[in-house]
């Protein structure tokens, strides 16, 4: 094969599988790529697992491939994800399940473990590694006896030795985004490890299309109006040679692929554009290129690559802690005076009641929710506001100081400014993670693949 | 001289890693981008988010996209799992900045 065509299938746990399915029906993909792993999402399957030891993936990707896998299984579409989460087993066997119910037999599933490092932290500091934050936030020591997850970014060699097992579909846990769609590239046009120039090329390809269809004119500020039928928005594809490489989406789905729209998610989420560190190669974006070549059809070029560094991420998952989120709506005449006045009431309630917080944030939604600070708060417009919903939020240490707050909200219906509406229902504590990002050394990672076929 | 929002020269988006939010910001012609580079510097987007930016704001230039990429650190009251704002990731950090005003040449847009 000169050229591999990679399609995103999903851009988180929780996303739509329509643009997943339309891409294995009507578009001329090889792979498709479907990442799962938000920064929070494995300390919630580990949760998951905990409750339920058969849980702890995401579920989501199992109904995928009850949609669509047969159909990609004889188009000979192989699908890549990293949708394993905590409980790599688990999905093996929820996609055997799956294939045999639907007879496909000689279907070929591979699997990557060895991202999980939980067990390894106190060998690790016993070997010297330090766990520093590299936030420069926090002691390890704070949070050690926290600790729910520990998993390491990976790259794309395992899942390469998937692929050259046959596998017909490839999960993981915690693979970086990128490397999902990286391993294909290597798989199919035999780039090297150390191949930078490729490889940065290819995570390139992966960073664009990781997030679905914010790569397609999803979440798209240059012009939002303009991206034809959201309501069935393709996902991203790549199409990578040996040279450079382009974006492009299904026919007849909506989206938008113009250089606007690429441009946008192309330094998401990246920092120094000349050194955008994966666990594959330390990419070069700061000279790249991006010229329309067709209808939906974008040119990335100048793209550049380093060698990749001697450390890993490894992600830490601990628990924090507690929150509580409330909210109430006030209505017109004077709606965001009668929501200060309640936020003081709760402040008052709070105080009296000695409630023990780390933090509180009040905030009036429509107003300053999401803009907080920068928010513009004069005139006529706050005053003659039609409504205003009050949010409180607070976090505590102790489970039983965040409930406290709890028995106070609804009460203001009756017991306070005019106008009120309780909002969103009974407000409940939440457990609050935290994660604490590390590096450890590359060796100290023994990834393993395996297959196991359908009879 | 006239005063403007950014959203009028510009578009981005916005993400997170941890703590850190990061806006990408792009130029709507090409020839806006020496005015972004002008106007939007690193002590303006520090003084505009004030209390919200707690951290290091640095701006990485792209030409060739004309684009830019800020990097703003303790900017998202704790990160997506800490934080207690409705919008723990952010998305809407990108709209934040393309709402600061900056000041071009009557000629110029």
């Amino acid at each position: 094969m000169n050229k591999v065509i990679v399609g995103g299938g999903q851009g988180f746990w929780g996303d739509s599988n329509d643009a997943a399915i339309h891409m294995v029906k009507k578009s001329n993909i090889n792979y498709m790529a479907c990442d799962y792993l938000a920064e929070l999402t494995l300390s919630i399957m580990e949760r998951q697992k905990l409750k339920n030891p058969e849980r702890g993936y995401a579920g989501d990707f199992i109904g995928l491939l009850d949609q669509c896998g047969k159909e990609a299984f004889d188009r000979k579409i192989r699908i890549i994800s990293n949708a394993g989460g905590m409980n790599i087993e688990g999905a093996v066997n929820a996609i055997r399940q799956v294939a045999e119910r639907q007879g496909m037999h000689g279907y070929k599933i591979g699997y990557v473990q060895g991202d999980d490092m939980k067990s390894q932290i106190p060998e690790l500091l016993r070997q010297g590694v330090d766990f520093k934050n590299i936030d420069d936030v926090g002691d390890f020591k704070d949070i050690q006896g926290d600790i729910l997850n520990a998993n390491v970014y990976f790259g794309h060699e395992p899942i390469v030795e998937c692929l050259e097992g046959g596998a017909d579909v490839t999960v993981t846990g915690r693979a970086a985004d990128s490397a999902l769609f990286l391993a294909p590239c290597v798989h199919e046009l035999g780039w090297r490890a150390d191949d930078w120039e490729n490889l940065s090329r290819g995570i390139m390809a992966g960073h664009l299309l990781e997030c679905g269809g914010q790569g397609a004119g999803g979440n798209y500020q240059y012009d939002w109006r303009g991206v034809p039928d959201m309501d069935q928005l393709g996902f991203p594809i790549a199409e990578i040679g040996n040279d450079d490489f382009i974006v492009t989406k299904a026919p007849g789905c909506g989206g938008v692929i113009c250089e606007q729209s690429v441009k946008e998610q192309f330094l998401y989420e990246v920092h120094d554009p000349a050194n955008y560190i994966t666990p594959d190669v330390n990419v070069d974006i700061s000279h790249a290129t991006l010229t329309q070549a067709g209808e939906n059809r974008v040119r990335v070029g100048n793209v550049h690559g380093k060698p990749r560094p001697d450390t890993l991420k490894l992600s830490i998952g601990y628990h924090a802690g507690y929150k509580v989120v409330t909210y109430l709506s006030f209505a017109w005449p004077d709606a965001y005076e009668k929501a200060q006045y309640a936020a003081e009431i709760l402040r008052k309630k709070m105080e009296r009641k000695g409630m023990k917080y780390e933090d509180v944030n009040v905030s009036y939604v429509g107003l300053n929710a999401l803009h907080l600070g920068v928010a513009d708060m004069s005139g006529d417009l706050i005053k003659n506001q039609n409504e205003v919903v009050l949010r409180i939020a607070i976090r505590t240490k102790e489970k039983s100081e965040a409930a406290k707050i709890i028995p106070e909200i609804s009460p203001l219906q009756l017991n306070g400014p005019p106008g009120a509406s309780f909002f969103g229902g009974r407000s409940h504590v939440q457990e609050v993670i935290g994660l604490w990002p590390t590096l450890i050394p590359r060796d100290a990672v023994k990834l393993t693949s395996r297959i196991v076929e359908v009879k | 001289m006239k005063e403007i929002y950014l959203k009028e020269i510009a578009h981005g988006r916005s993400g997170d890693k941890g703590d850190t939010s990061n806006v990408c910001v792009f130029a709507r012609k090409p020839e806006y981008y020496a005015i972004i580079k002008r106007e939007v510097t690193v002590e303006k987007v520090r003084e505009y988010f004030g209390g919200m930016v707690k951290g290091s704001v640095t701006r990485y230039e792209v030409p060739s996209l004309n684009g830019f990429n800020f990097v703003m650190k303790h900017a998202l009251g704790g990160g997506a799992t800490l934080s207690l704002r409705l919008d723990s990731l952010g998305k809407s950090m990108g709209s934040a900045f393309m709402r600061m005003k900056i000041h071009v040449g009557d000629e110029e847009v």
